[in-house]
């Protein structure tokens, strides 16, 4: 941008002159104390009034107030009415509009000393416009002009008191000072009006009072008088200040503006007009133009053409376009301007090139086309601005061909690089304040971002032009340094060119040619680059690498390298160079590589230029390259010495390629602790570089730590055939480990590798402690003079991954690979050899139920190391439903897992047995046990009694500390129950009579009522099921009464209680029976409630084992059953004799009871007697019992007086329920002959035979009774 | 009607940012095509990992420089595709720029689902005879896009 004149560029404003804030000019000033002209005081705060005057305070702070408000800038995209403020002095004059004096006849002919047609002017007779022109209206002529006065205010008088009446004659002197003052002030204000009505320039006075005048009541007349005496308008012309604040003056310059802006737009709307004026008369009269204004003196100049009228009064009008802030009329002109000045660069003719009047064309141009640009941008239209000034370049890359400066030419490329740096400083300037840059990310699809504005052509077109995208000013700038670079090469060329030809021949061929050969083009570059490098940072993104600031670099080491300054190159390079290794750009890092080298050769650091030399052969791409490489690395070591004799010089490949393709394999993945691993070590050199040339002395193969370093010394082949192979073998046998006494020889081996040549290292290598075995470098070391250079290389490194895939050397003739399986054969792990245990389980499956099952754990060393073994149990939980379990393991009791069981260290040959206990309850099934064996070998110093132990046993005592092995096994026992056991339950009704309905003591706690529930009699049966004899010692049952049923008695109460004290084989059987009272409650009853059993059997038993031995005793319970409740509805009981003596009577009983919940019953009974019968009854024979409420029961009694002897029939007792039979009588309407035949028959149960089966009560009521009525009660009656 | 489209290169760069294929259908540039498609990286980078990512594979233009403009492309394996069009006067289109990626794609696509490629063959292993058709195939499409010149 410094190229152009600013005027061209800067964002134009409209242009206000202050007069009147002079510091140095003192007004009437009232105040003694000297007046610092400087402006630092002014900055202070409001001084106070006592030591300064407020009015010298109140101007110096408006000054500041005042030229702060714009900055002449060139972006400047805001519209906020503001202006360019310019201090004047107050009789400032203007520049006058003609040369000659408005009097003189001629004027009205004259025209504006800036003018074309003026021969004293700078255009005369065919320019274009000039910067003084912009400058004339920017700097010389304001579009409005504020002048500052201070209204003159008579010293205050202080009065005494306010009732003292003012003096009159003071007061009319007082009137007359000030009429005469502000007369004299009017004046001034006239006479400054005068120059400014002229040129149609805005006057405004601001006149600055105390603030004690601006309540003063005759200020307001005294203002209307200055006004009307000084003829100003108005409105907007006269203001009144008194002294404030800052920020006060912040508003009030605000307001200033906001009240002159109008003003000042007509101003420059009046100069478009006229200019417009012009223009049309103008391009009316074309063709009669030029001749008859032509002056004389200047005949042989060509005056300016009507294009070049027209790009004037364009340029204008754009101009005060742009003083208005009109940017879209602005741009419109300034295009007008632009397109006209391009058909004027299209004619030779009219702008010839190589002229004063071509260049300034071609400086508008440029300016011009800046403009626009901004403007565009100001918009946000950034594809045109693009659009635009890519045109502006193309253009003018056609003109310069037809002008003789092509691309040939450093002036092209220096125009070249002037666009784009003018369009990157613009950009610059653009994104420090209002311009932000697009993303270019595809719209598409993709959600819409909120945040960036999206121009209004990628939207329409699904695409976008590239070179219409706009990118931030870090590309621009590189694009400068770019055609600045090519600018010095066409100098370079052009110089070189002159050489030849001889001076004054090549600098008439370029014009510019002095001034070129001043320019430091490599510093321009730099400072572009420098300059795009900062840009790309900044715009750098977190997330990103700096590729493209790496890029730059590239550049501007690059620069720095023609430049000769090499060690700042160097610098850049390292830097660079770490990145693209990285990343494996090998492309891009050969031609980086070789101008770093040149780099080092320019400094003669040897050392550099070696390692250099070093990468540059492994990334070699043919054989050429790699050849000349090595000569030139052989030259070096030959004619130089290293920097630090002695020392090697350790090149350092990790990060790049390295020099020899390496891949180590071993033959298995995992040996034993003494066992031998066999590998093999290839290196190779690639197909497409030669090392044949490269001195390498040996290499040294180093292992992980405690084995002495392989050396393999170079010794030339000296087979001749073994030459021609591609393949070479080079046996080292065992790898020795450190503490060997003696140094293992060096190798031979040659060392020279040619094109895909490969030497293969094959060696094994055993270790006595475990752990990872695998080689932790290869080194190979160069020698040659004074020499030595170490470059370390990693097992399995290549310049193609393909090679590492892992072979093995099976056979040299022919050469034969294996490929091996394997993911990773570079390692090799050595693993201690497993413990020999013999462990064995010993049982008598299956377990029973309930006993402590033993099962004998035996372990045997079978090794040869003592061993310490420790053994974990862990039951597994059971999938059994109600089954229960848990182990005794020494002690130890658990339902889990038991751990740590010791069986101490045991020898070899020795065995140790525990036994662990399993016991298993509930339910027979499976059970699983995991039985966990860990051995640890120890070495049994008590054993060794040899003291004098070399330090090595120290060692491997230590790792045998962790020589450790688990052996697992799993067992499952079967288990099943020793003893079943099947009841059988009989339910008796009781006799009891039930207690009566209101009866208290039936609702007491400890009542025992069984009339109910009557008596359970339980019958149970126990079989032995276990497939061994067992040995039953005891049977008890533990009575545990509760409050619904309790044991009555028990048959395994009577006797000792060895009566079951025998040996039963599988299969065999033995009972008990018991009684047991039942009370249920009548709610329990009738929920159908069970009642548990009220106790247990407890059993006592032990396995007879094979032998004929006892095994532990166990015990075994079973719960008695739950009970049933019996429920009955209506029912009769018979309790009748068993015997009865012939002709005694015998009392019969029936009881019927009504045990149904809530319906009471109305029982008819019927005694049928029969002539047959044996009996003679005394009692009732029909009759009708009285209603039965629900719990109630009525007992009839007979008299039976037998007649016969034996087994006789009792006599039929009939009991009827006719509650449901009586409606159905009545209904009829007949009475019926009798009642008999209808009601419901109720069972009469006979107690004696009262037995019902918990499996028949289940079925039903019905089925009780149908049993119940086949048996016939009789009596044995005897004689 | 714009011009139809013409590649001046292609790069492939796999996930791990090294070049798998750069091919350039211009003589006596070729360094240059490696320069734009390593700087490439930091855009397509900003792009897929930046503040406003998207999963887009088609990354649009990535930058303008010198006479060439670098358009990005990423496979939802993070194999980057860029392509390197002349820097003319005149709309790229949107479309026709996918469709060249999503060729090139495919070609890339088809070349490594060859049973007999290996997979350690790939980012080194570029330039050996199994990536033949590989490269056959990129100046196929090169070709039917209408850039007529040569590969060197």
């Amino acid at each position: 941008m410094n190229s152009y004149p600013v005027e061209l560029l800067v964002q134009l404003a409209p242009v206000m002159f202050i007069a009147g804030l002079d510091p140095a000019v003192l007004p009437t000033s009232t105040s003694n104390t000297p007046q610092s002209p400087g402006q630092s005081q002014s900055q202070s705060p409001p001084p106070t009034p006592t030591k300064h005057d407020p009015f010298q305070s109140l101007i110096a702070r408006l000054r500041d107030v005042l030229q702060s408000q714009r900055k002449a800038a060139i972006w400047a995209p805001e519209r906020t009415r503001s202006f360019q403020m310019i201090l004047v002095d107050r009789n400032v004059r203007f520049p006058p509009r003609k040369l000659v004096s408005p009097e003189d006849p001629a004027y009205s002919t004259a025209h504006s000393p800036l003018s074309p047609l003026t021969p004293s002017s700078p255009l005369y007779p065919d320019g274009l416009i000039a910067p003084i022109w912009i400058r004339k209206h920017t700097a010389l002529l304001p579009s409005v002009f504020v002048l500052f006065l201070r209204l003159f205010e008579p010293p205050p008088v202080h009065t005494r008191s306010p009732l003292d009446t003012p003096d009159p004659d003071y007061e009319r002197e007082k009137a007359e000072e000030e009429r005469r003052r502000d007369a004299e002030l009017s004046a001034e204000v006239a006479a400054r009006k005068k120059t400014t009505n002229e040129r149609g320039i805005k006057l405004t006075v601001v006149l600055l009072a105390s603030r004690r005048m601006l309540d003063d009541p005759s200020l307001d007349s005294r203002l209307t008088f200055i006004r009307r005496q000084s003829g100003l308008d108005s409105r907007a012309a006269l203001f009144v200040l008194s002294p404030v604040s800052t920020s006060e003056l912040h508003d009030f310059a605000r307001s200033l503006q906001d009240a002159l802006y109008e003003p000042a737009v007509e101003y420059y709307t009046l100069h478009s007009k006229r200019v417009r004026r012009k223009r049309n008369r103008h391009s009316q009269a074309v063709s009669s133009y030029n001749s008859p204004l032509a002056p004389v003196g200047a005949a042989s100049a060509r005056p300016l053409r009507p294009e070049g009228w027209t790009v004037r009064y364009e340029y204008k009008m754009a101009c005060f376009a742009e003083f208005r802030g009109e940017d879209e009329v602005a741009l419109k002109h300034y295009q007008d301007a632009y397109t006209k000045l391009m058909i004027m660069f299209g004619s030779t003719a009219i702008l010839p090139p190589r002229t004063k009047r071509w260049a300034e064309a071609k400086v508008l141009a440029d300016a011009i086309n800046v403009k626009i640009s901004k403007l565009y941008l100001y918009n946000r239209e950034h594809s045109l601005a693009l659009s635009h000034h890519n045109s502006h370049m193309r253009r003018f890359a056609d003109f310069s061909r037809g002008w003789g400066i092509g691309e040939e030419t450093f002036e092209y490329w220096s125009w070249m690089a002037r666009q784009h740096r003018v369009l990157a400083e613009l950009l610059e300037q653009g994104s420090q304040s209002s311009l932000t840059l697009p993303t270019n990310t595809p719209p598409s699809r993709s959600m819409s971002p909120a945040g960036t504005p999206v121009e209004l052509d990628t939207v329409r077109a699904p695409g976008l032009n590239p070179s219409h995208a706009l990118q931030h000013p870090g590309h621009y700038y590189y694009m400068a340094a770019r055609c600045t670079e090519f600018r010095r090469e066409r100098f370079l060329a052009s110089e070189v060119c002159s050489d030849i030809f001889g001076t004054s021949q090549g600098a008439s061929a370029a014009p510019g040619y002095a001034n070129e050969k001043k320019v430091d083009h490599l510093s321009l570059i730099l400072e572009l680059y420098t300059k795009s490098y900062e840009v790309f940072k900044k715009y750098n993104s977190t997330t990103s690498q700096g590729r493209l600031t790496l890029w730059i670099a590239y550049r501007i080491a690059h620069t720095y390298y023609e430049s000769e300054k090499f060690d700042v190159a160097i610098r850049f390079f390292e830097r660079i160079a770490k990145t693209y290794r990285k990343e494996k750009w090998n492309d891009m890092l050969r031609p980086l590589l070789s101008t770093w080298y040149s780099c080092a050769q320019k400094l003669g650091d040897v050392e550099l230029m070696v390692t250099l030399l070093v990468e540059m052969i492994g990334r070699a791409q043919d054989h050429d390259e790699s050849k000349s490489l090595q000569d030139d690395l052989l030259a070096v070591l030959n004619s130089s010495v290293p920097s630090s004799a002695g020392e090697p010089l350790v090149v350092d490949l990790k990060e790049s390629e390295p020099l020899l393709d390496t891949i180590l394999v071993f033959w298995t993945p995992e040996v034993r602790v003494g066992e031998e691993a066999a590998f093999q070590l290839s290196l190779a050199a690639p197909t497409n570089i030669d090392l044949s040339a490269l001195p390498v002395a040996s290499v040294t193969i180093t292992f992980s730590n405690g084995y002495y370093p392989v050396v393999l010394r170079h010794s030339p082949s000296t087979d001749n055939q073994a030459a021609d192979q591609n393949v070479r073998l080079v046996k080292i046998g065992k790898v020795m480990p450190e503490d060997e006494d003696e140094e293992p020889e060096e190798i031979a081996a040659d060392l020279r590798w040619r094109p895909g040549e490969r030497l293969v290292v094959s060696g094994s290598i055993s270790s006595a402690a475990p752990g990872p075995l695998t080689v932790v470098s290869i080194s190979v070391i160069l020698a040659q003079s004074d020499w030595v250079i170490e470059m370390p290389h990693e097992p399995g490194v290549s310049h193609g991954i393909s090679t590492l895939v892992p072979r093995w050397l099976t056979s040299i003739h022919p050469i034969r690979f294996l490929q091996l399986g394997r993911n990773d054969c570079s390692s090799v792990v050595v693993r201690h050899h497993p413990h020999e245990l013999a462990v064995s389980f010993s049982h008598q499956a299956p377990a029973l139920l309930d006993e402590e099952y033993p099962i004998i754990i035996d372990v045997t060393n079978v090794d040869e190391r003592h061993l310490d073994i420790a053994v974990d149990v862990l039951l597994q939980p059971t999938e059994v439903d109600e089954a229960s379990q848990y182990i005794i393991f020494d002690d130890q009791r658990s339902s889990g897992l038991i751990k740590g069981i010791r069986f101490d260290i045991i020898a070899p040959g020795v065995s140790a047995t525990k036994t662990l206990y399993l016991v298993g309850s509930g339910a027979p099934g499976d059970r699983m046990i995991d039985v966990s064996i860990q051995s640890t070998s120890v070495q049994a110093a008590t054993k060794d009694d040899d003291n004098a132990e070399c330090p090595r046993s120290s060692t491997s005592s230590a790792h045998a500390a962790v020589d450790t092995c688990e052996k697992l096994q799993t067992i499952v026992i079967p288990m099943s129950r020793a003893l079943s056991v099947t009841y059988n339950v009989a339910y008796k009704r009781s006799k009891n009579a039930m207690p009566p309905l209101a009866d208290l003591s039936t609702v007491e706690d400890d009542v025992w009522d069984d009339s109910y529930g009557g008596v359970a009699i339980v019958a149970a049966r126990i079989e032995c099921s276990a497939p061994c004899a067992l040995l039953i010692e005891s049977l008890k049952l533990r009575r545990q009464d509760n409050s619904l049923a309790k044991v009555l008695d028990s048959s395994s109460d009577e006797g000792s209680d060895d009566i079951f004290l025998d040996e039963y084989l599988p299969g065999d059987e033995f009972c008990d029976v018991s009684r047991i009272s039942l009370s249920p409650q009548e709610e329990q009853v009738l929920a159908e409630e069970k009642i548990p059993g009220p106790g247990d059997y407890e059993v006592v038993w032990r396995r007879v084992l094979p032998g004929g031995d006892r095994g532990r005793q166990s015990t075994t319970r079973f719960a008695l059953p739950t009970l049933m409740l019996p429920r009955d509805g209506l029912i009769a009981l018979l309790d009748v004799p068993s015997t009865a003596k012939l002709h005694v009577p015998t009392p019969v009983q029936l009881t019927v009871r009504n045990r149904h919940p809530f319906r009471s019953a109305n029982v008819t009974i019927t005694l049928d007697l029969d002539p047959s019968d044996a009996f003679i009854v005394a009692g009732l024979r029909n009759g009708r019992l009285p209603i039965l409420l629900p719990g109630s029961e009525e007992r009839l009694s007979w008299n039976l007086i037998p007649v016969e002897c034996g087994h006789v029939k009792v006599p039929r007792i009939k009991v009827m329920d006719v509650r449901h039979a009586t409606p159905l009588s009545q209904g009829a309407g007949v009475p019926s002959t009798e009642v008999d035949v209808e009601g419901e028959v109720i069972n009469v149960v006979d107690v004696r035979a009262d037995w019902r089966t918990a499996s028949a009560h289940n079925a039903g009521e019905n089925s009780v009774a149908i049993t119940q009525q086949d048996g016939v009660s009789t009596i044995l009656v005897l004689p | 009607m714009p011009p139809p489209l013409r590649l001046n290169a292609v790069a492939f760069i796999s996930p791990q940012n090294h070049p798998i294929l750069i091919r350039t259908f211009q003589k006596g540039d070729e360094l240059k095509y490696h320069y734009v498609a390593h700087t490439s990286l930091d855009v397509i980078e900003e792009r897929t990992n930046g503040p406003a990512k998207s999963n887009e594979c088609y990354l649009g233009l990535l930058y303008a420089m010198d006479d060439i403009a670098a358009y990005g492309y990423i496979t939802p394996l993070k194999v980057k595709i860029v392509l390197a069009l002349p820097l003319t006067d005149s709309v790229v289109r949107d479309s026709e720029v996918i469709m060249t990626f999503k060729a090139l794609h495919l070609a890339y696509y088809h070349a490594s689902s060859n049973p007999f490629l290996r997979l350690y063959d790939t980012p080194a292993g570029v330039g050996s005879s199994r990536w033949k058709c590989f490269r056959q195939r990129v100046d196929e499409i090169s070709r039917a896009i209408g850039g007529t010149s040569v590969p060197s």
